[in-house]
């Protein structure tokens, strides 16, 4: 292990991704052992620590976005890939239905319900809620079905025509009577020791409750019942946590000459607002940068936020940016962007993604062990 | 055999979890006892018909009967 004492940073130069108005450059990482004749790019585990960091941006219940600082593009992705597909949920996997007369066919409303994302206590669904399994072949169909790896849900609606309505009345949901089926329709049904978990605030129910299901008229009659069990996204994306986990790199804008006046707005243009900012010439710019002589008071284009950008690129069509202006990307700089889908809080998920990721390490680690004591004798 | 005297086949017989582990219940085949309705195929009357009745709506007189939707549960995975 390097020695982390008199270790230097990176240079910025050598962690940015060059975005050039035709070409993309220095895409790859750079800090591994040799690569370069000066410093030491080893990885040390106390530099690790000391160069992390995590900045949430927003953290709303089911929507968060923060940076993380300081981790190579494959850790990052390891922690985008498990968001999606490794932290399991509970969802609909078995549809018994007993009548539908609805236009929806069985299989497609099988699948409709199947893809409606439910929410539920906590506690019950992550720790006392376990992994159910296919019975063996020849095996009672429900041998392995129990109160802790199966939820039941029922959906029983009638389309009926409404006395009520007004006589000229075009509007089929108050024509009828469940002339729309939403998934606030779909009844939670306690077995066993669920009561204990899923009761009260914790009951099981859907995260969007006006999810449209079907569309029914008179006559018409959807009877059901449903068995939740849980899985991971890469069985099925109806598990996936997240409606979305993607990440992006940190744009960097560099001004390397003064755009001044009129340039100055034009330019603040061509970003996203609140990347660019207008600010007046003082006797300080002057002081830290010559080019600015002579044009104290004038406006001048700043940046404000380069988190905002999109990194479009616009600025470099313009001729009179030529030169002006240095488009990139950190490297080791990844917005994240994590949209939950109801049963797990957004940091939760991240924080989680963390702990799947460490326990593969673990299970790797012993496996590397094993390899090393069988092939060195 | 006669058409009363037809047993409609259950595949999975009593169609519930295994003894011991009752803890979420099974399907329940509900279909016998109810009187086999017919649907008209013109204005959508629901009545019941007997052996030798005619063919015919009881509202309308429509000759064009359809069958309900059997009620035996049918299975799907909701992928
Ligand atoms: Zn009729």
């Amino acid at each position: 292990m390097a020695p982390s004492s008199g270790r230097v940073p990176e240079p910025e130069s050598r962690k940015t991704v060059g975005i050039n108005k035709e070409t993309v450059s220095n895409t790859v990482s750079t800090d591994f052992p040799d690569n370069y004749p000066d410093g030491d790019e080893s990885w040390d585990k106390d530099w690790f620590a000391q160069n992390l960091k995590i900045e949430f941006h927003q953290n709303d219940d089911y929507e968060a976005q923060f940076s993380l600082i300081g981790v190579d593009a494959s850790i990052a992705n390891a922690f985008r890939r498990i968001l999606i597909a490794e932290i399991p949920t509970l969802a609909v996997e078995t549809v018994f239905i007993q009548n539908n007369t609805s236009v929806v066919q069985d299989e497609v409303l099988s699948h409709r319900l199947g893809l409606i994302p439910f929410t539920g206590g906590k506690e019950g669904i992550r720790d006392w809620m376990k992994w159910w399994h296919k019975p063996v072949e020849g095996a009672d169909q429900y041998s392995t079905t129990y109160d802790h790896n199966t939820v039941q849900l029922k959906l029983q609606v009638e389309c009926t025509h409404n006395k009520d309505a007004a006589p000229d009345e075009k509007d089929p949901t108050k024509l009828y009577h469940n002339a729309h089926v939403y998934a606030k329709d779909i009844v939670y049904e306690p077995a066993g020791a669920q009561e204990q978990y899923f009761s009260g605030d914790n009951i099981i129910r859907p995260t969007n409750p006006d999810i449209l299901i079907a569309k029914m008229r008179p006559g018409q009659v959807i009877d059901l019942e449903m068995h939740m069990h849980k899985g991971i996204g890469a069985d099925h994306s109806k598990f996936s946590p997240v409606a979305t986990a993607s990440y992006r790199l940190m744009p960097v804008i560099k001004i390397l000459k003064p755009i001044l006046g009129d340039d100055a707005k034009k330019f603040q243009e061509c970003f996203m607002p609140g990347t660019i900012k207008l600010e007046k010439v003082t006797k300080q710019h002057v002081k830290a940068n010559k080019e600015y002589a002579g044009h104290e008071g004038e406006v001048m284009a700043a940046v404000d936020n380069p988190l905002y950008d999109t990194v479009s690129r616009e600025v470099l069509r313009h001729p009179e940016f030529e030169g002006k202006v240095k488009l990139g990307r950190k490297r080791d700089h990844f917005i994240f962007s994590i949209e939950s889908t109801g049963q797990w809080e957004s940091d939760e998920l991240f924080l989680e993604s963390i702990k799947t990721l460490k326990t593969k390490s673990q299970k790797l680690q012993t496996q590397v062990q094993n390899m090393v004591y069988t092939y060195s004798g | 055999m006669s058409r009363e005297a037809y047993q409609i086949p259950t595949s999975q017989g009593a169609g519930g979890p295994g003894a011991g582990n009752a803890a979420v219940a099974g399907r329940a085949v509900d279909n016998e006892g109810l009187p086999m309705l017919y649907i008209c195929g013109d204005c959508g009357t629901k009545f019941p018909l007997k052996r030798g009745d005619t063919i015919r709506c009881i509202e309308c007189g429509c000759r064009v009967l359809y069958k309900e939707r059997t009620r035996r549960m049918v299975q799907f995975e909701a992928r």
